[in-house]
């Protein structure tokens, strides 16, 4: 777990424009491309209230809509939610991935779609889009507050059928964890080169090295340390104990190992096989990872594990690493792989 | 709500007119006490499982005396979950459950007392999803709640209906409950199992790897089928016959670290984190526990993490043990509890 986090942080440093600590990722804004509009919304969300993190309860989202959407006035259209990843928030991925081009190119092979990019950004660097008193619950701000504000305000198919669900990283990671707990949002879901899929486990001297880093240097600690920081305040919250108001994997010298059954019932590989039911409904799974990402083990492992099940899933392992052709896939694997799995009405 | 309520009462109504109507031909039995049927339930959350559980359920579906002089009224319904190793006769004897729903109407509570089968091969559902045992969470949530609402005059709305349980039906109704606030408004989790983490050792693994898929229904409770019934609640797997579970044994006579995560994401210690806004859903949460019951530290533990997280409920710790004071408890503070918590 620790080599992949440091083989993922690397990755991550070359992306960052500065090489600082703590500092969240990047990128230059990204071209819009004629006929691609697109507008920024702040969602007010319910589910996120009294998070003990103090993260904002109005997260920004971008909203790519496709080049008929403002002259067909009566055509409804399907939507992607598209999760972001760790130390980075939405509208750098949106950057990053170049979502007007990814828009505009699937609306020329004929398959328009609404993508939606929320922020989750926390104080940490990333929600692990779970439900944690601490962080706030952005398993049901995506699944529900998000998506009734867009069906709301936008000319959606405002139903499971129409609306899909995808990732990369900690974004594919949210797309696996979304979508077991709220399989009736969505039909389709795809998970780019996700991470966390197996229990995360420390040794005693990482944990006590988590344990011994104050909030004051949590904030601005690196890429690794801030992740598993962020997995603690997400996984196992504990609202009496300040200032991070989660539980240490620490205890009495050695590693709890209540905090890390905590931390398992939140790893999506164990969350599998009491999941069935749920992954068997969507209409449509699909994962990746590069072949030289350090996450491609873990990738592999769950896509054998729907195997296992008998759970129908589409899975590729291509030419690249972590970051180097994500937005790329997300433009040529994943909306044809959601124009293929979401209904056009 | 209202709206809803409304059309309830129509229907009612017009129910009662029908009925009216056809009383000269089929007049309605006086039922002066309350009234134990046996029906079946088919359940197409448990059809197809691995371990070839019926997915026709029998189901004790108990109505309140003057059910049937009533054709106008509906009720609120408390939904049972039975223990590990026996079949919910067991618990329909012990409780007396005709008894138990006479005098909860006599004291002003006529409730529909609705108690499925969570019986398995292994002897326990553990009211989980799985493919080996079938999704029995699935079939109390969704499956038998539809059956009941479609076959019974319920009040069919969350405000009216209690989920309860005792031992695994405990750990059950605690599930089911952080996973369906949607379904249920008010939960009694009694003695319940499955509190705390259960790793297993490489004894257990041996046991359960060496387990030839029959099943000796005369064993004694505790050994190998307890941890067989919650491996195949838990750690399922669709490709190793004769039992469809992994119980984790590694060559090197480790235990699969997955196996192990499995344990710990279906404890109740582990899932409650997650699920602290359903929970605090619920208009009332009441544990209980015997003083002299091995899962009495189980319950205060799950109390604690409750009250940790700002989850209004109780405890009570009783005199007594894990089963002898159960029957009275039903009548003296579970039947009770669903009287003061449920909308009519």
């Amino acid at each position: 777990m620790l080599k992949k986090l440091a083989a993922l942080a690397a990755t991550f440093a070359v992306l960052a424009a500065t090489p600082a600590m703590a500092q969240n990722i990047t990128a230059p804004p990204a071209p819009v491309p004629a006929g691609i509009t697109v507008e920024t919304i702040k969602v007010h969300s319910p589910s996120l209230e009294g998070n003990l993190e103090g993260n904002s309860t109005e997260r920004e989202a971008l909203v790519v809509l496709p080049p008929s959407y403002g002259k067909d006035k009566n055509k409804r259209y399907r939507v992607v939610y598209y999760l972001h990843g760790f130390a980075i928030d939405g509208r750098n991925f949106y950057n990053f991935m170049k979502v007007p081009d990814a828009v505009n190119n699937s609306a020329r092979r004929g398959e328009e779609f609404i993508v939606v990019v929320p922020d989750t950004l926390t104080k940490l660097g990333g929600s692990m889009y779970s439900s944690s008193v601490t962080t706030g619950d952005f398993r049901a701000f995506v699944a529900k507050d998000l998506v009734a504000y867009v069906d709301s305000h936008y000319r959606t198919i405002a139903k499971r059928e129409g609306r899909g669900l995808a990732g990369h990283s900690m974004g594919g990671y949210g797309t696996w964890v979304i979508g077991m707990t709220y399989p009736q949002t969505f039909n389709a879901i795809y998970a780019q080169n996700a991470c966390c899929i197996s229990p995360r486990t420390e040794t005693e001297e990482s944990a006590k090295k988590m344990a011994s880093v104050s909030i004051e240097d949590g904030v601005k600690a690196d890429f690794g340390m801030r992740a598993g920081l962020s997995s603690m305040v997400a996984w196992s919250p504990n609202p009496q104990n300040p200032p991070y108001f989660a539980d240490f994997p620490y205890k009495d010298g050695k590693v709890d190992q209540l905090v890390i059954a905590k931390w398992a019932a939140n790893s999506p590989y164990a969350m599998v096989a009491s999941h069935v039911p749920a992954l068997k409904s969507f209409r449509g799974i699909g994962s990746d990872a590069g072949d030289k990402d350090g996450l491609l083990h873990d990738d592999t492992m769950i896509h054998e594990e729907l195997d296992r099940f008998g759970i129908a899933n589409q899975w590729a392992v291509y030419d690249g690493d972590h970051v180097n052709r994500i937005g790329q896939r997300f433009d040529e694997v994943v909306l044809p792989f959601m124009a293929k799995h979401l209904d056009r009405k | 709500m209202r709206g809803s309520k409304r059309v309830t009462r129509r229907l009612a109504a017009l129910a009662a007119l029908a009925l009216a109507a056809f009383a000269h031909i089929q007049p309605a039995a006086a039922q002066e006490k309350a009234r134990v049927d046996l029906v079946k339930v088919h359940s197409p959350a448990i059809a197809g499982n691995l371990e070839g559980n019926p997915a026709d359920r029998t189901v004790y579906v108990v109505t309140p005396p003057g059910y049937d002089q009533h054709p106008e009224k509906h009720y609120p319904v408390v939904y049972f979950l039975h223990g590990y190793f026996v079949e919910p006769k067991a618990y329909a004897e012990l409780f007396d459950l005709g008894d138990a729903l006479t005098g909860a109407a006599g004291a002003g509570n006529d409730v529909i007392f609705v108690m499925p089968d969570g019986f398995s091969k292994h002897r326990g559902s553990f009211y989980s999803n799985s493919p080996t045992t079938g999704n029995y969470e699935d079939f109390v949530a969704h499956d038998l709640v539809a059956w009941v609402d479609a076959h019974y005059r319920t009040l069919a709305r969350r405000e009216s209906r209690g989920l309860a349980g005792h031992s695994m039906g405990g750990y059950g109704a605690m599930r089911v409950g952080m996973k369906h606030p949607e379904v249920f408004s008010s939960l009694y989790v009694m003695s319940a199992g499955g509190g705390s983490v259960k790793l297993i050792t490489r004894e257990m693994a041996e046991r359960a790897q060496a387990d030839d898929g029959t099943v000796d229904l005369s064993a004694p409770i505790g050994g190998a089928q307890g941890d067989l019934a919650q491996l195949a609640a838990w750690s399922p797997d669709p490709q190793r016959p004769p039992n469809f579970i992994n119980a984790g044994l590694l060559t090197d006579g480790t235990i699969d670290p997955v196996v192990q995560a499995r344990m710990a994401a279906n404890s109740l210690i582990g899932m409650l984190p997650q699920h602290i806004r359903e929970l605090q859903q619920y208009e009332a949460i009441m544990l209980d526990v015997g003083d002299k019951d091995g899962l009495v530290t189980d319950s205060r533990a799950m109390s604690s993490e409750l009250t940790r997280f700002g989850v209004v409920h109780k405890l009570e710790i009783y005199d007594g043990g894990h089963g002898d004071k159960v029957k009275d408890r039903l009548r003296s503070a579970v039947l009770p509890f669903f009287a003061v918590h449920l909308d009519r």
